[in-house]
């Protein structure tokens, strides 16, 4: 594709079941920007069956066109359908640049795609910008968050890139804009191939939460001491909404699934907050939460690594402070509601 | 312990769930090998890496460099799969020679076969040449099934393998929890993990797959195997050996480009830090939380 031809900014949203994910309002925010930047339009791209509820929240955004995609074979994720129907789009009208979200389905996305295109991929950027020349840099890390990559696409377009959740905050447009909206049908699954969905489960331990979409994650590590000290854990992920994860150790040990160990082997999360309890913080943790805005650490060794990457660090026994964090945020939400539990 | 109920849900779909071990049988009656290929990647121990805080760059002297263990589980995966339907198993690397420490221990684990791809051509590849390069070798050597670990540490990106299925013109299923395979060799179910949870996929062979840490438990060679290994040759593959042109692999065939790495700030020594007796030590987290609008 050359680069004359290209125009336009791209985003690719993410949907489950008629539910719009909030990575999808993060992009539209960044990919306005971008596209300010290149003074190029905005276009969001949207598969399934349940998209027209969100036209009416996409277009606060700011988009100059809204594509929905959808079909009988729109209705479960498959990368191999979805990639196909992508590409179908962009022959059409190129785009210079497309953005996904960097979640295990868009990463799946965007890598087919890529490959079909021929074009570059920046996988799980945590920035990205126009730079003084006018082109599109990203920012990702590497080596476990230990370096930071500024990546461009010289030539092939359009210029891929993955973006991780929870880098922007969603931000509606300032000006009016009405936005296209156009139609398109999902490309089926090539006949040489058969790939079926046949079962989606939410597993998410359910007072664990949603390590990869909260905004607060709770890290526990061995330093909790007994499966039973969970509770109070729990109680504070209530009052803050968080998720709770934990190091290897503690998953080892059985006091959580397998699915909210944070970590090299484990998650790799970017949440607004991390609150890292009785954790020291080996680097194999660390590279699980490096790019989190926030990290603060409750540790009674004063020596723990915790403490050189938290933004805010308490040196204490964890069971007189959490009682004491625990009381006063009942206090500020006394009168409100406050969920007990998640449902 | 696998759930096995899950499976047996699946209509019309007889799983082996207790195999033979001498290989089986197609519909046509004749023994098929499945023939498995693993790509797999030397990487830095990430955990042993330490930042030069002066100068802000990595210090990787000194620094092990392992079989990426996301790769260890796809290795161990295709030699439980070989075990109980028969096949080869076929392992491959790019990299330079120093790679073939990491071939030796996946031959000692059990592989049937390593490739070492190493050719200066290769060097400064991004997403898409590497992807491109270990494609065409896996089309020149031919395959069935081919599975590689969810992502690198070093690299972290998680899209060499949807790339390489892409151009190799199969399906895949990415980030496996379990898998099972139709005796037939014609197709199979992996359970795919999600944000939310897990995804049940059939999906028909050939195809490729990706693998995390909870699909098995990844055999370690006993010393035997480790010597048997060493007397086993690795084939080494040039640009020209995969039929592929200097600017199609490398950094000649990479569509991005590095401008330049920094290290990130770490924060070291930004943070407050204060003891727990100091009586505004939880006012101050209360503070913190507000100011992120975590709470009102």
């Amino acid at each position: 594709m050359s680069q004359s031809a290209s125009n336009g900014v791209w985003i690719v949203g993410e949907q489950k079941d008629g539910q719009m994910a909030a990575v999808t309002l993060e992009l539209l925010t960044t990919g306005r920007w971008i596209a300010d930047s290149l003074k190029q339009q905005l276009t969001v791209v949207m598969i399934g069956n349940e998209l027209d509820a969100m036209v009416g929240t996409l277009a606060e955004y700011g988009p100059n066109r809204i594509i929905l995609v959808s079909g009988e074979d729109a209705k479960q994720f498959i990368p191999e359908v979805y990639s196909e129907s992508i590409a179908a789009l962009v022959a059409k009208t190129p785009p210079s640049v497309m953005l996904f979200p960097a979640t295990y389905d868009g990463r799946d996305l965007a890598a087919r795609l890529a490959a079909k295109l021929g074009v570059g991929l920046a996988a799980d950027c945590t920035e990205v910008s126009v730079d003084d020349q006018g082109r599109f840099v990203q920012v990702r890390p590497a080596f476990g968050g230990n370096l930071m990559a500024v990546i461009h696409q010289p030539v092939a377009r359009p210029q891929l890139a993955t973006l991780r959740p929870h880098i922007t905050k969603p931000v509606k447009s300032q000006t009016k804009i009405t936005p296209v909206i156009e139609h398109a049908n999902v490309v089926g699954l090539p006949k040489l191939f058969d790939k079926k969905v046949l079962e989606t489960v939410r597993e998410v331990a359910e007072e664990s939460g949603n390590l990869d979409e909260a905004e607060v994650v709770i890290g526990v590590g061995r330093g909790l001491g007994s499966l039973e000290n969970l509770k109070m854990v729990t109680r504070l992920a209530v009052l803050l909404d968080a998720a709770v994860g934990g190091s290897r150790g503690v998953v080892d040990a059985g006091w959580l699934p397998h699915s909210q160990q944070i970590g090299l082997t484990g998650r790799v999360i970017s949440p607004k907050m991390y609150m890292a309890l009785g954790i020291s913080g080996a680097v194999q943790h660390l590279v699980g939460v490096r790019t989190a805005k926030e990290i603060v650490a409750i540790n009674i060794d004063p020596e723990a690594p915790i403490f050189k990457v938290a933004t805010y660090g308490i040196v204490g026994d964890l069971f007189s402070v959490l009682p004491t964090l625990i009381k006063g945020l009942e206090s500020q939400t006394e009168g409100k509601v406050v969920p007990q539990a998640r449902t | 312990m696998i759930d096995r109920r899950h499976f047996f849900k699946v209509e019309n779909c007889t799983l082996m769930l207790y195999p033979s071990r001498t290989g089986h049988h197609s519909s046509n009656g004749s023994v098929m090998r499945l023939r498995i290929v693993v790509c797999v990647k030397q990487v830095p121990d990430v955990a042993e890496i330490r930042i030069d805080e002066i100068k802000h760059t990595l210090i990787r002297s000194g620094v092990p460099s392992i079989l990426n263990p996301f790769d260890e589980f796809a290795v161990e995966e295709a030699l439980k799969i070989r075990e109980k339907l028969g096949g080869e198993v076929a392992v491959i690397s790019m990299g330079p020679l120093q790679a073939k420490e990491t071939l030796f221990k996946c031959l000692a684990m059990g592989a049937d076969r390593a490739i070492l791809l190493s050719d200066p051509k290769f060097a400064g590849a991004d997403t898409w040449a590497t992807s491109k390069t270990l494609a065409m070798t896996i089309q020149k050597i031919g395959f069935d099934l081919v599975i590689c670990g969810m992502k690198a540490v070093d690299g972290e990106t998680c899209q060499v393998g949807p790339e390489m299925a892409e151009l190799l013109g199969i399906p895949h299923v990415s980030y496996v929890k379990r898998l099972e395979i139709n005796e037939d060799g014609k197709s199979l179910i992996a359970e795919r993990m999600t944000e939310q949870g897990h995804q049940l996929v059939s999906c028909s062979i050939p195809c490729l797959l990706t693998a995390t840490k909870a699909l098995n438990v990844p055999r370690i060679p006993t010393i035997i195997s480790q010597l048997a290994a060493k007397k086993k040759t690795i084939e080494i593959f040039t640009a020209e050996n995969i039929g592929a042109q200097k600017e199609q692999v490398g950094l000649p065939g990479s569509r991005t480009h590095v401008l330049k790495v920094f290290t990130p700030n770490l924060r070291t020594g930004e943070g407050k830090i204060v003891r727990a007796d100091d009586k505004d030590a939880v006012v101050q987290l209360l503070a913190l939380l507000k100011k992120e609008r975590i709470t009102q």
